[in-house]
């Protein structure tokens, strides 16, 4: 981990209030991993925390934030004009660490949740996706691009062994809870309806608002499909300094207070305690 | 030019030390720069047996400022000793350690205890504002705080002691008098503000704890204050802190009647504060054509 001073080069709206952060660096930026994050300090004086993302896409000199205006810290980063400057630490967290038993991925995304799992297949090339992307409406819809180019790196790599000649178009299924779009009802109801035809996936993984969690949280423990999940805990110093981020999980029998900014943000779902 | 200072016989190569619970047991900084180049570290409070802390939000930021009820999580004075002071006492910067209780016995346990370690001072937290039973019991009434500063002085052996006040009281020059005469060697001002934040939405607070404690550069006015009266109080060296960020803030604490400071909340807005503090300092002082920075400590002039 390091205090890296960024360059803004781009910035995006992807719909009214979200939108695309594209930092980049002269420095060569340390090894980084799919559900890692990076903690942006805010271009607001009064504001003193950083504010953790996950690292949605990066290369060696460059981070990609996609980030949701939800308060005053989001907005005042929402303001970056290109060639401003901001300071971040990165990478910071565990990410997600699969074995070699993982060979089926579902990936269960809500609203911004879904960013942190988009990297994932880049990371773990050849293995098979399957991605099922949770919004609230239409109009909230994103990322289905993304995860179709996400996607089919898996895919291409995969092709002359064992794939199971999915179409791409099945291995994304996008949800709006009220149906305005795609599948009706949440992402873990769509990943359902998938197991129901008879989908077997190895392993989970999953990132988006509490309910969610708690809901494929379930799912993975009736399917015994084992399963990861990212969390949003508030952060102070996100090096594992000031334990603000405490994140109740079960550990050899008893319950600890674990680190989320070091220990996590990805712990497995059956450990979690909400 | 000399940046060293002695408090109670012990050298800080730096006036600049590390706050206590924003530091974490030093390993976490020394990723991101030398901590042996601070003047000092004071360690997470420290209490007898490991403590899981708070359950719910422990942290919410208010403008300038951040409420935290972190409520004293640590792995043990034992398990400190084993696995983080060797690691510690390697850096070759003071390392204070800081000393959390619930009661009299347990103060005077650990106390005794670190009085047998390689620990260069102790520093009685009796100032948690986010513990039910915590130490901030013995750290309000002045009595009470002579008390407990007598009884720890007993057991602490040849090791100085400093006495860490809480500005939660009605006059803190008493509490800093209490210090001095129960035998405290120094005394460290101020811990945290107690505060609250609420979420209007929810109609709940935000903290899991209800309410926090108040740090960060909004309460640097109200701890400058309280140094300011402290120093009036007693004859023996005092450590300021409250929103310390930048060098000009060291010097205003030390011309107020600070001997040395800590960092605290800086440190958690931005991994290098201490360190750049540190080199901020020297660059500030030869600008300002002090080459002792010995000769700022207590200069207010009214
Ligand atoms: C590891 C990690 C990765 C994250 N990745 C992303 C990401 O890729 N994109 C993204 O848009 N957001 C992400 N978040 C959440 C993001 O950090 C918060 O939304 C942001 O800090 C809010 O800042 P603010 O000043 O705008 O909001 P504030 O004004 O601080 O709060 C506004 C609202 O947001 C809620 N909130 C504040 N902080 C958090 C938090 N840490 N978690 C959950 N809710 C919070 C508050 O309850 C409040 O209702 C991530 C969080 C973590 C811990
Ligand atoms: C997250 C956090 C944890 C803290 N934990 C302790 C502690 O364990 N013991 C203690 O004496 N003070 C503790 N403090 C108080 C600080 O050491 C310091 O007294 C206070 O924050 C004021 O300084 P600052 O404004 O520079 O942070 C803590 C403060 C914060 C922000
Ligand atoms: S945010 Fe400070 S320990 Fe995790």
């Amino acid at each position: 981990m390091k205090d890296i001073i960024f360059t803004v080069q781009s910035k995006k709206f992807l719909s009214e209030s979200v939108f695309e952060l594209k930092l980049h660096t002269r420095f060569t930026l340390p090894p980084m991993r799919a559900g890692q994050f990076a903690h942006i300090e805010v271009p607001d004086a009064s504001l003193c925390l950083r504010r953790p993302f996950c690292l949605y896409q990066f290369d060696r000199h460059s981070i990609t934030l996609v980030i949701a205006v939800v308060g005053k810290g989001t907005k005042s980063l929402s303001n970056l004009k290109r060639s401003d400057t901001v300071r971040g630490i990165v990478p910071l967290g565990n990410g997600f660490t699969l074995s070699v038993r993982h060979q089926k991925i579902a990936l269960i995304g809500g609203g911004i949740g879904c960013a942190p799992l988009l990297r994932v297949p880049y990371d773990y090339p050849g293995r098979e996706f399957r991605s099922y992307l949770g919004f609230s409406t239409k109009s909230g819809v994103m990322f289905c691009e993304e995860f179709e180019q996400a996607l089919s790196v898996g895919f291409l790599n995969d092709a002359g062994g064992g794939c199971d000649g999915l179409k791409k178009s099945s291995r994304i299924t996008v949800s709006t809870d009220d149906g305005s779009f795609g599948f009706k009802g949440y992402a873990a109801d769509a990943f359902l309806a998938d197991y129901k035809k008879g989908y077997r996936p190895d392993v989970i993984l999953t990132c988006g608002p509490e309910p969610m969690i708690k809901a494929v949280q379930k799912i993975s423990a009736e399917l015994k499909i084992p399963g990861f999940m990212s969390g949003e805990m508030r952060m102070g110093c996100g090096i594992g300094a000031c334990l603000v981020c405490a994140c109740a999980v079960r550990e050899d029998g008893q319950v600890k207070n674990k680190r989320a900014c070091v220990d996590g943000p990805v712990f497995r779902l059956e450990d979690l305690i909400f | 030019m000399n940046l060293k200072v002695t408090i109670a016989g012990t050298e800080f190569k730096s006036p600049v030390i590390a706050a206590s619970g924003t530091f974490g047991l030093g390993r976490e900084y020394n990723a991101f720069y030398d901590v042996s180049l601070l003047g000092g570290i004071a360690t997470k409070g420290l209490t007898l047996e490991p403590r899981e802390g708070n359950g719910g939000t422990r942290i919410a930021e208010t403008p300038s400022g951040i409420l935290n009820c972190v409520g004293l999580q640590n792995p043990g004075v034992e398990k400190f000793v084993a696995d983080e002071l060797p690691f510690l006492d390697k850096l070759g910067t003071v390392i204070i350690a800081n000393v959390a209780g619930s009661t009299e016995e347990d103060y005077l346990k650990i106390a005794e205890r670190f009085s047998r370690t390689s620990v260069d001072c102790l520093e009685l937290n009796i100032s948690c504002p986010n513990v039910k039973c915590g130490g901030v019991a013995f750290g309000v009434e002045p009595a009470s705080v002579e008390h407990i500063t007598r009884a720890v002085k007993a057991v602490c052996g040849a090791k100085p002691l400093i006495v860490k006040l809480t500005p939660n009281v009605a006059r803190i020059a008493d509490n800093a008098a209490a210090a001095e005469n129960g035998g405290a060697d120094a005394i460290s001002l101020i811990n945290t503000i107690t505060g609250m934040a609420i979420d209007y939405k929810t109609r709940r607070p935000v903290l899991g704890n209800v309410t926090g404690g108040l740090s960060g550069p909004c309460v640097k006015p109200i701890a400058l204050r309280m140094v300011y009266e402290a120093y009036r109080a007693v004859k023996i060296p005092i450590i300021g802190m409250g929103g310390i960020q930048t060098p000009e803030d060291v010097l205003e604490f030390m011309i107020a009647g600070a001997s040395a400071v800590q960092v605290g909340s800086a440190n958690i807005f931005d991994p290098m504060a201490a360190i750049t503090i540190v080199k901020g300092l020297t660059k500030l002082l030869n600008s300002c054509k002090i080459d002792d920075v010995n000769e700022v400590i207590g200069s207010l002039i009214i």
